[in-house]
């Protein structure tokens, strides 16, 4: 069902609010099971159904309306056989927003280095005791019907974007297809639980393109593209998105798995895609590290062992709002720096102020493209970002210049 | 019985004994502990434990929204270090600028709620050994940069520049597994008597040396009365006439008789007890000697160890459907990283009311645990100190009673609990801060001593055998 304003299908209602006028950026409303999401959105990756020490209700004080779980761990921890008993990861977690889920495949690839991909499924051996187990669409299916998320990744074939062999590319491609096929199938709750597909092909557009064209055709409620975030370059992942967004319908979500770094973010948007998902923001703040405009501080040097400012000047999240304010903490560097590697209070400190960083990133982006300043957006984003023009990175102002901002026109 | 109500005042603090018998010695007592811009503490109550000025594991929004935490220790140990690099620098915390809400340095550079009374103290509690001995004008400090020294006339301006609600001037204890002997135990009153002595003068010299509002907690040794009679009289006779000495920071609680027997102008002192009492049996005894005001380390430690809180006052009525172990007495404790929590969707103490009972269950604690992730602790700590704080209320609802009422639901309180806390078989959290460093082998029966993971114990070649010092509250040190 669509109107040109609005899709809706059993789980899930995608209405575009605005677009912008200059490049492919989007506004719109992600109505899913668990309330309403706007977009483009940042979602913090709560790996094991805990966002590093944030209590479920700090993480909604942010304004987060939809974070990650990770299959693969939830699989092993607590078990499929807890989440059933329990009835689910929104129950187990006390987190009544949206929750996504990834297939745990590329979990698989990723952390197992024996893990070895055939038709039936992804072959690894337990971490548990080194049995040999199988994960297929069908299993991981069941799994993320069990975890209930309110997204769930198909399983695919997940290849190293930067693989020079073509063949098992495609092969991949492929096999991707067909298990979408497969995880459409298996999937047991299409009407409570919606199931994305992932645009894989490496960096070949024209097997991405192919790829678009049969995942379309399988109408799946929303789409990713997969793969990148695997080492290749800036301008290779740009093209990637752009030629993929082109083909995309208007009326779906898109959305970029593993991106998080705020200028991939930024032109990501520009290019069309709505959502964002990424370990860095809160990976980093464990060692120390904030997120701000300005880029990335470290708050264990000593230059802010006596700096009594907040770790981000002008910040709206409640560490770095003056005291006097409602719901605000007044943290200084000077404290996160003074606990950084000694208490957990400042990485629980540094992650609130990182995740608030990335989501306040996407309404301001959202709402400038409702106001169709999009275009203003991005450049102030990249003057706060660098010093001066020179140092912009050439694949932001490629991608940029491609989606029609010039990033460095006078 | 007799109900005196007593009022002990100075400038910054008000404490009333609403309750309690004085006149026939110490006992339990009932009474409200209040700092101008504070929340009231009633007491009996417990502090909480502050490392490097943050409760672990609990941003400060999390203080303010989900602890009921009248006021929180803090060690000035844990602000001073001297990095290699930087040896000369100034401790940040001394600059700290002040902000209309958060108006002490203290309270700014760790953003604790300011409706938080703060208590500083030169050590933590318990405090890591030290092999450098104490000298006519200094003590030994742990800090995250090694063994320091600090002077007297250092902490005075350190509790000057920070004003804390409360301070405790500089006390000669050894930090040692050895009990000192009679010779030692002398100097370390003389010692203390002397600090006390320049404290107050400094106090007096200038009404902004020590800022008008820092109430001073005065300490009493873990020695016998008998070898720190002349610096007890002195508090009593010169310092507590003249409205300086506001309350006192007792060590060894068992002194409490001899106090009121020759020192009774002091009983209406309020009481801090910093003697670390493993158990809430042995704050059950201490409150019985007239203790107001506890140090509790151990809610912290137990946190760690994935143990979530698990008795009241009064307790429960017995019930034959078990919850009990084979002694037949009830845990003092929940482990909740045994596998019979795995998917349980009860609170975590029956009856709790906390945030992690009502927003979650035992078997997401459960699972964080196995999991090794930081939100498992933060959920215990809420909870811990939830259920600590409603027992100190069900000890006042009961000497609210009477004494006898008291004495009768605290017979039934030990008469329904296992003496000791269980093991707890979770992983720790990963090591913080040097504080854990330094403590070896304290991962068994961490709650017997004050050892283990609250930095009590020795070990790594530094601080010597386990037991920070004094830490059941049964026997004094000194002889
Ligand atoms: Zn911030
Ligand atoms: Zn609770």
């Amino acid at each position: 069902m669509a109107s040109n304003r609005t899709f809706t299908s059993p789980a899930l209602t995608f209405e575009l609010v605005a677009r912008c006028s200059v490049t492919r950026a989007r506004a719109s409303i992600l109505t899913l099971p668990h309330g309403t999401v706007n977009l483009p959105i940042f979602m913090p990756v709560a790996t094991q159904a805990s966002l590093k020490g944030l209590t479920p209700e700090q993480l909604e004080a942010t304004g987060c309306r939809l974070c990650l779980n990770n299959t693969y761990h939830l699989g092993l921890k607590p078990g499929q056989e807890v989440l059933d008993a329990i009835g689910g990861a929104h129950k187990l977690q006390g987190w009544n927003r949206n929750i996504l889920t990834d297939s745990g495949g590329f979990q698989m690839v990723s952390l197992l280095k024996l893990a070895n991909i055939t038709e039936e499924g992804v072959r690894f051996l337990s971490p548990h005791d080194g049995s040999p187990m199988l994960l297929t669409p069908e299993h991981s299916m069941s799994l993320q019907n069990s975890i209930g998320s309110d997204i769930m990744m198909q399983l695919d074939d997940v290849l190293v974007t930067t693989s020079p062999d073509a063949a098992r590319m495609r092969e991949a491609m492929e096999r991707s297809v067909r298990w979408l096929d497969r995880c459409i199938a298996a999937h047991k709750k299409p009407d409570s639980q919606n199931l994305f597909c992932i645009i894989q092909g490496g960096l070949d557009l024209d097997m991405r393109r192919e790829c678009c064209r049969e995942m379309l055709a399988r109408d799946t409620p929303g789409i990713a593209i997969g793969g990148l975030s695997g080492g290749e370059a800036k301008d290779d992942f740009c093209r990637v998105v752009a030629a993929c967004t082109e083909l995309l319908p208007d009326l779906k979500p898109r959305y970029v798995m593993g991106i998080g770094y705020p200028e991939d973010l930024v032109v990501s948007v520009a290019l069309g895609a709505d959502m964002f998902d990424c370990v860095w923001p809160t990976r980093t703040a464990r060692f120390g590290n904030a997120i701000t405009k300005h880029g990335m501080l470290n708050m264990k040097r000593e230059v802010y062992a006596a700096d009594f400012g907040p770790i981000e000047e002008g910040c709206g999240c409640p560490c770095c709002r003056p005291v006097e304010e409602d719901g605000a903490m007044g943290i200084t560097r000077a404290f996160v720096h003074h606990n950084t590697a000694k208490e957990t209070v400042a990485a629980h400190l540094l992650t609130l102020h990182n995740v608030w960083y990335q989501l306040d990133l996407m309404r301001g982006a959202r709402e400038a493209v409702i106001e169709d300043r999009f275009p203003a957006f991005v450049k102030q984003f990249f003057g706060d970002l660098y010093p001066d023009r020179s140092s912009y990175p050439s694949w932001a102002v490629e991608a940029l210049k491609g989606v029609g901002i010039d990033l460095l026109e006078t | 019985m007799t109900v005196d109500t007593q009022n002990s005042n100075s400038a910054a603090m008000r404490f009333e004994v609403l309750k309690g018998a004085l006149k026939d010695g110490v006992a339990a007592r009932v009474g409200r502990l209040a700092f101008s811009g504070r929340l009231p503490i009633d007491t009996p109550n417990s502090l909480a434990m502050a490392s490097r000025g943050a409760l672990p594991h609990l941003t400060p929004d999390n203080v303010g929204k989900h602890l009921q935490a009248g006021g929180a220790y803090m060690a000035l140990e844990d602000f001073i270090e001297r990095p290699q690099r930087y040896s000369k620098r100034t401790p940040p915390i001394y600059t700290t600028p002040t902000t209309p809400k958060h108006t002490t340095r203290l309270h700014s550079f760790t953003a604790m709620p300011q409706s938080v009374t703060t208590v500083l103290g030169a050590r933590r509690v318990p405090a890591v050994n030290s092999p450098m001995g104490n000298t006519n004008a200094s003590i030994s400090v742990f800090t995250s940069t090694g063994f320091q020294v600090l002077t007297t006339r250092e902490y005075l301006s350190a509790v000057t520049a920070l004003a804390p609600d409360i301070a405790i001037p500089l006390t000669d204890l050894p930090h040692s597994p050895i009990t000192p002997n009679s010779k030692r135990a002398l100097r370390m009153a003389e010692r203390t008597d002397e600090w006390a002595v320049e404290w107050f003068a400094s106090l007096a010299e200038s009404t902004t040396t020590i800022p008008q509002r820092t109430a001073t907690f005065a300490p009493v040794l873990p020695i016998s009365y008998s070898i720190q009679w002349e610096y007890i009289a002195r508090l009593a006779e010169d310092y507590l006439p003249t409205g300086q000495l506001s309350g006192l920071a007792i060590y060894d609680p068992d002194l409490l008789p001899d106090l009121a027997e020759h020192a009774p102008a002091l009983l209406p002192l309020p009481r801090l007890s910093l003697s670390n009492p493993p158990t809430p049996h042995h704050i059950l005894r201490q409150i019985a000697l007239g203790v107001d005001l506890f140090a509790l380390p151990f809610i912290n430690t137990i946190s760690d160890a994935g143990l979530a809180l698990s008795f009241s006052f009064p307790p429960p009525p017995p019930s034959p459907s078990g919850g009990t172990t084979t002694s037949g007495l009830s845990p003092l404790a929940t482990d909740l990283s045994h596998p019979s929590h795995a998917t349980s969707l009860t609170p975590l103490s029956q009856n709790c009311t906390c945030y992690a009972c009502t927003a979650h269950h035992r078997a997401y604690i459960h699972h964080l645990l196995a999991a090794r992730e930081m939100l498992g602790w933060t959920l215990l700590q809420i909870h811990n100190h939830a259920v600590m704080a409603d027992f100190f209320a069900g000890v006042r609802a009961a000497l609210a009673q009477g004494q006898e009422a008291f004495e009768e639901v605290a017979r039934q309180f030990s008469l329904a609990y296992e003496p000791d806390f269980p093991e707890g078989v979770a992983e720790r959290p990963r090591a913080r801060g040097y504080h854990y460093r330094s403590v070896g082998g304290g991962e068994g029966r961490r709650n017997k001593g004050g050892g283990g993971r609250g930095g009590g114990g020795g070990g790594g070649g530094r601080g010597g055998g386990g037991g920070g010092g004094k830490v059941d509250g049964e026997k004094s040190i000194g002889g």
